[in-house]
């Protein structure tokens, strides 16, 4: 449990590398200064869409993956145990201006980043020889932070948001494996879903 | 103190265990007592509560158990959150074959609740209004990820993971050895994995020294020699998970236990052809102990020495008696001397010895063939085997001696690896000494003599039954100074490129088996086999052929039939070779069906062919008959034939039957008949066709000649005697005489100048046939008359005499045609053309007949009158003239103008 407990945090702060990350950030004032660390790439929509044109190529395959290594009744019961059933998932609106939609994106790939790193983590002690899924997790994982760094220039550099509030998932380190196994079949659900929806929406 | 304790589920009444628990209390000390339940507290209420009794010995009995304490209550479900459904135990780890209980709290208790472990309904008991307990007994080992149980209603479904643990086995072998007296490893089989994540611990304990370590690995663990020369050693190794603790223990004495490591810098030296010397070295034991040593010499992987020798730190042996030019393998292992008990591993080296002159004189044979009286000799040879060639054979010498000529010798080197050479040799005697060389230097010489004259070929060849061993054969000894015999063969069928084989066999020697891998069956091998004598000559002795194995002939010959008569046809096969077969041709079998299907003819048989329809069948034992005469057949009936030949192993494959039809009985004597008739028929024809022209001119001449003919004498003969025949020399070439012109009948003209009764009296009438240009008066009549004999081309044409009577007729050449002379000439050369051949240039011309036919017309009547509706006599002809000056364009006007209006009344002949 200490080894479970241990991997969430070193994630979230890779994740948000600014001290104080972890914590709900308020959107920056208007007026506010930005700043990156790293020039923002002149394509940096592009990138954007590819990165989410990826993740929706390979978000299907992943999760397949990952409810047969569970073993049975995964497999058999996907809308039950796997439905895309996460309550506290950041929306998303598809019609809003870009800054709006580039907010939301942000806050979705956070959650998602997140609760990625804690399925890795899960799955490494529960499956520890499947090392597919555990490749697949973790390149997914790469991914995501590449592409919350790419939103995050963009919000910053055209929109001037340097700091957007962001919810994550419950921590599952505490959980019985049971509720392991079912969260992380239920987020990679919910991520197949929505990650179908922002590859559509940028 | 004793206490005793109960337990009760869901209500205080409902105790459901009793038991004591003994210790030894002090004062103010607090015991601890666990009980485990097999239903998981999270799902009933449990109630405990507990008596004491004093339990020593000091206090005298009676002694009276307190009262009970009031029922204390473990209430788990406080602790639950809102869901509507919980299952537990989470996570429980349990080993394989035991029983688990597994039980859900449904908050909603109209919810309809399923339970499944894995995918398998599983029914449980109800042990309150929202608890039900499933219980699994003798749960089994699925994965390592563990097995899922889990519940669903109508809301999500919740579910528990279930660790189970294979049993942990006893370590097995459990042996402890040393290297280096320092360290002593100790190993052993831990088994099957228990199957979890959690491996088991393994504990080695050694009870004298009282140490203990936990291994790291799970089949092996290391453990320091002390330096307080302990030699016996108790170890005690303990296995331990969750649920159990297997333990075993061996008793270890060090100096037992030494597995020396493995010897190093294995090397040979001083290698010749035949010794090495070989060095290693030893890793030292303790005070330079002494190792025993095992040096194994290994040939084609086989050990071929093996010597022990005792060392403390070098190792040196010579090794002896070794092939030249041979790979060998030196391989060494060593064991602690002063008590053995396993040799360390091997370490080995290769090399290779030097080499050495052949030891061996190849193994010649040879193929002599006589062109035009002198031999060649074709030399064959073995290749060495590897224990004779010492070194790798670079060439081959041939010396070539004639024994004739004293001084004679002639040297050929062939590089290896050929294994022949061809020598052309004189009508002499010669030895030919044949060496293989190495880089060290020649073999022992072979020895071959060669007579230059040839020898008895002329030996009656035997026949020799193959086995499955090979050819066996023998033979008869012809001399009894014979220095050996030598059959030779070839492996590959007759019509290949023979590769000459040959097997040496000694002077006693009168039979053998010739064996051969390349010998196949339905192939035919011929032996001969010679007589070697003592000055290397050798004789043909016998010849031998046969088969390893004698198969049904592969294919049939091709059949031709011929002789074909009403009642008999002769087949013949003479281009089958029986000598290629792939076996002995016994002889021939010939099928014969017949459309009538009537009994077969004599000397045949009946059989059924494989398709089950039945014919006749001859046998033809003699191979060498290869032509057969089919008698006594019927005229004109359809026969089948087929040939096939048969061995001792079955006869050819089933081909298709030939059919023959033989003719009918009489047809010759039609064709005696027919043909000269055709014949006579032919002659007369081409005589026919020779004298053509004179026939023709004889029976139907183009231009009938009233001279020649016959008519003539019968009309001079019978009526008028003065009847002339018109010369056309007597003839005014302008006007037609017309001859036999009835009294009063009249000619009427349109269009002429001449007036009518110019036409009258016996006088011959004549029609002016061309204008003149003095009588030319107007449109003018024409005399058309057709000769259909005559010219086709010019009357399909049209022109059959139409010429315009024009007035003015410049475009008409008539110049030439308008002086009597010239149309006469030209009537004369048209005739001659005419008879002969016409022109090209010529082709298109009309024809004027010299002689008018009848006429109709009105002679009284004016010339002004309309023409009639012309009767146009037309007569092609016997004289031509040119198109061209005949028939110019006609004209609207001109179109009646060359007619001539006949009366109808009025015809002449």
């Amino acid at each position: 449990m200490k080894v479970l407990a241990a991997g969430v945090v070193p994630l979230l702060l890779v994740l948000h590398w600014k001290q104080g990350a972890g914590n709900p950030l308020p959107i920056t004032p208007v007026n506010a200064t930005c700043a990156t660390r790293h020039p923002c790439p002149s394509n940096l929509m592009n990138q954007i869409r590819n990165q989410l044109g990826q993740l929706n190529s390979s978000a299907n395959s992943l999760f397949i993956l990952y409810y047969t290594a569970q073993g049975e009744p995964f497999p058999n019961n996907l809308d039950k145990l796997c439905g895309p059933n996460v309550t506290d998932f950041p929306p998303f609106h598809a019609n809003g201006t870009e800054k709006a939609r580039l907010v939301e994106l942000y806050r979705i790939i956070a959650y998602l980043g997140a609760s990625l790193g804690n399925i890795t983590r899960d799955q490494k002690v529960l499956n520890p020889y499947a090392h597919g899924l555990h490749s697949r997790l973790s390149a997914t994982a790469d991914v995501l932070r590449g592409l919350l760094s790419n939103v995050l220039c963009r919000l910053c550099s055209k929109h001037h948001v340097g700091h957007v509030d962001v919810t994550y998932g419950p921590d599952t380190s505490g959980k019985d494996v049971f509720q392991k196994k079912k969260l992380g079949c239920q987020l990679l659900g919910k991520y197949k879903q929505v990650i179908a929806v922002l590859a559509q929406a940028f | 103190m004793v206490f005793e304790i109960q337990i009760s589920r869901f209500k205080a009444s409902d105790v459901i265990w009793t038991g004591n628990y003994s210790t030894t209390v002090t004062q103010n000390q607090v015991l601890h007592w666990s009980w485990e339940s097999e239903l998981p507290l999270e799902c009933a209420i449990h109630f405990v509560r507990m008596r004491t009794m004093v339990d020593d010995a000091r206090i005298p009995v009676p002694r009276f158990w307190s009262n009970w304490s009031s029922w204390k209550k473990a209430d788990a479900q406080n602790s639950l959150g809102d869901h509507p459904l919980y299952v537990f135990p989470k996570d429980k780890l349990v080993e394989e074959g035991s029983d688990v209980t597994i039980c859900y709290i449904s908050r909603n208790h109209q919810d309809n609740i399923s339970c499944y472990l894995e995918d398998v309904l599983t029914f449980g008991k109800q042990l309150d209004q929202s608890v039900w307990a499933f219980e699994l007994k003798n749960i089994s080992f699925l994965r390592k990820t563990g097995t899922n149980f889990y519940c669903q209603g109508q809301g999500v479904p919740e579910g528990v993971v279930l660790f189970v643990s294979k049993v942990l086995e006893e370590p097995k072998n459990f042996s402890c050895e040393t290297r280096d007296l320092k360290t002593l490893t100790c190993t052993w089989d831990p088994g099957d994995d228990t199957g979890l994540i959690q491996l088991p611990s393994y504990t080695l304990f050694e009870s004298f020294s009282r140490k203990k370590t936990l291994c790291k690995h799970r089949n092996r663990c290391d453990w320091q020699v002390t330096q307080d020369s302990q030699e016996m050693y108790n170890f005690t190794l303990v296995a331990e998970n969750y649920f159990r603790k297997r333990s075993v223990s061996i008793l270890f004495n060090l100096i037992h236990g030494v597995h020396p490591v493995a010897p190093y810098n294995l090397f040979p030296k001083n290698v010749s052809a035949t010794n090495a010397t070989m060095t290693w070295k030893v890793h030292s034991i303790g005070n330079n102990s002494a190792l025993l040593c095992q040096l194994q010499l290994l040939g084609e992987g086989k050990v071929i020495q093996q010597h022990n020798i005792s060392i403390r730190v070098n190792g040196e042996y010579l090794l002896s008696e070794l092939e030249p030019d041979t790979e060998y393998m030196a391989r060494v292992r060593c064991a602690y001397a002063d008590h053995f008990w396993k040799w360390s591993e091997l370490i080995s080296q290769n090399f290779t010895t030097a080499e050495a002159a052949p030891s061996e004189a190849p193994d010649v044979w040879r193929d002599v063939m006589f062109v035009s009286g002198h031999p060649t000799v074709t030399l064959f040879w073995k290749p060495l085997s590897k224990v004779h060639t010492h070194g790798k054979i670079l060439f081959y010498n041939v010396v070539v001696e004639n024994l004739d000529e004293a001084s004679s010798l002639e040297v050929l080197s062939v590089p290896a690896p050929a294994n022949s050479t061809k020598v052309t040799l004189n009508q002499s005697s010669y030895q030919i000494h044949v060496t293989a060389h190495n880089s060290v230097g020649p073999s022992p010489a072979s020895t071959v003599a060669i007579s230059g004259h040839p020898g008895n070929e002329n030996v009656e060849e035997g026949r020799i039954n193959g086995t499955e061993d090979g050819f066996p054969m023998s033979w008869k000894p012809q001399s009894r100074n014979a220095t050996g015999y030598v059959v030779e063969w070839c492996d590959g069928p007759q019509n290949l490129p023979c590769v000459l084989q040959w097997k040496n066999l000694g002077p006693t020697t009168t039979g053998t088996v010739i064996s051969s891998g390349a010998f196949r069956p339905g192939v035919r091998y011929n032996f001969r086999i010679y007589e070697i004598s003592t000055k290397r000559m050798a004789h043909l002795l016998e010849k031998k052929t046969g088969y390893l194995e004698e198969l049904a002939p592969s294919y049939n010959p091709q059949v031709v039939p011929n002789n074909l008569t009403s009642h008999s046809f002769t087949l013949s096969w003479k281009d089958y070779p029986t000598e290629s077969q792939t076996g002995f041709i016994q002889g021939y079998y010939v099928y014969l069906k017949s459309k009538a299907g009537e009994k077969c003819h004599r000397g045949f048989e009946k059989t059924v062919l494989p398709d089950n329809s039945v014919c006749c069948k001859y046998t033809i034992d003699n191979p060498d008959q290869k032509t057969f005469v089919m008698k006594d057949l019927q005229p004109e009936s359809v026969y089948e034939f087929f040939v096939t030949p048969y061995t001792s192993a079955g006869e050819g494959p089933m081909d298709d039957f030939r059919k023959v039809t033989t003719p009918d009985e009489y047809s010759h004597i039609l064709i005696h008949i027919i043909l000269p008739m055709i014949f006579c028929v032919l002659v007369i024809m081409i005589a026919c066709y020779l004298k053509s022209q004179w026939l023709k001119d004889k029976c139907y001449p183009d231009i009938p000649d009233p001279y020649k003919s016959s008519v003539l004498s019968l009309i001079k003969s019978k009526e008028n005697p003065h009847i002339t025949i018109m010369n056309v020399n007597d003839c005014v070439p302008d006007a037609i005489e017309v001859v036999n012109k009835p009294e009063g009948s009249k000619i009427q003209f349109t269009g002429t100048r001449k007036s009518p009764t110019e036409t009258k009296g016996t006088k011959p009438a004549y029609l002016d046939l061309l204008p003149t240009e003095k009588n030319y008066s107007g449109p003018g009549p024409c005399i058309c008359f057709e000769n259909f004999t005559y010219n086709q081309a010019a009357s399909d044409l049209g022109y059959c005499g139409h010429f315009p009577v024009t007035s003015q007729a410049p475009h008409c050449p008539l110049g030439p045609l308008t002086s009597p002379e010239n149309l006469l000439k030209t009537l004369e050369q048209n005739y001659m053309n005419s008879l002969g051949e016409i022109p090209a240039g010529e082709a298109n011309l009309n024809y004027v007949s010299q002689l008018a036919s009848p006429v109709s017309g009105d002679k009284e009547s004016p010339p002004t009158n309309p023409p009639e509706p012309a009767l146009c006599s037309e007569y092609k002809m016997q004289m031509a003239i040119p198109l061209g000056l005949a028939s110019p364009p006609p004209s609207e006007n001109s179109s009646l103008s060359s007619t001539t209006l006949l009366d109808p009344g009025e015809h002449y002949h």
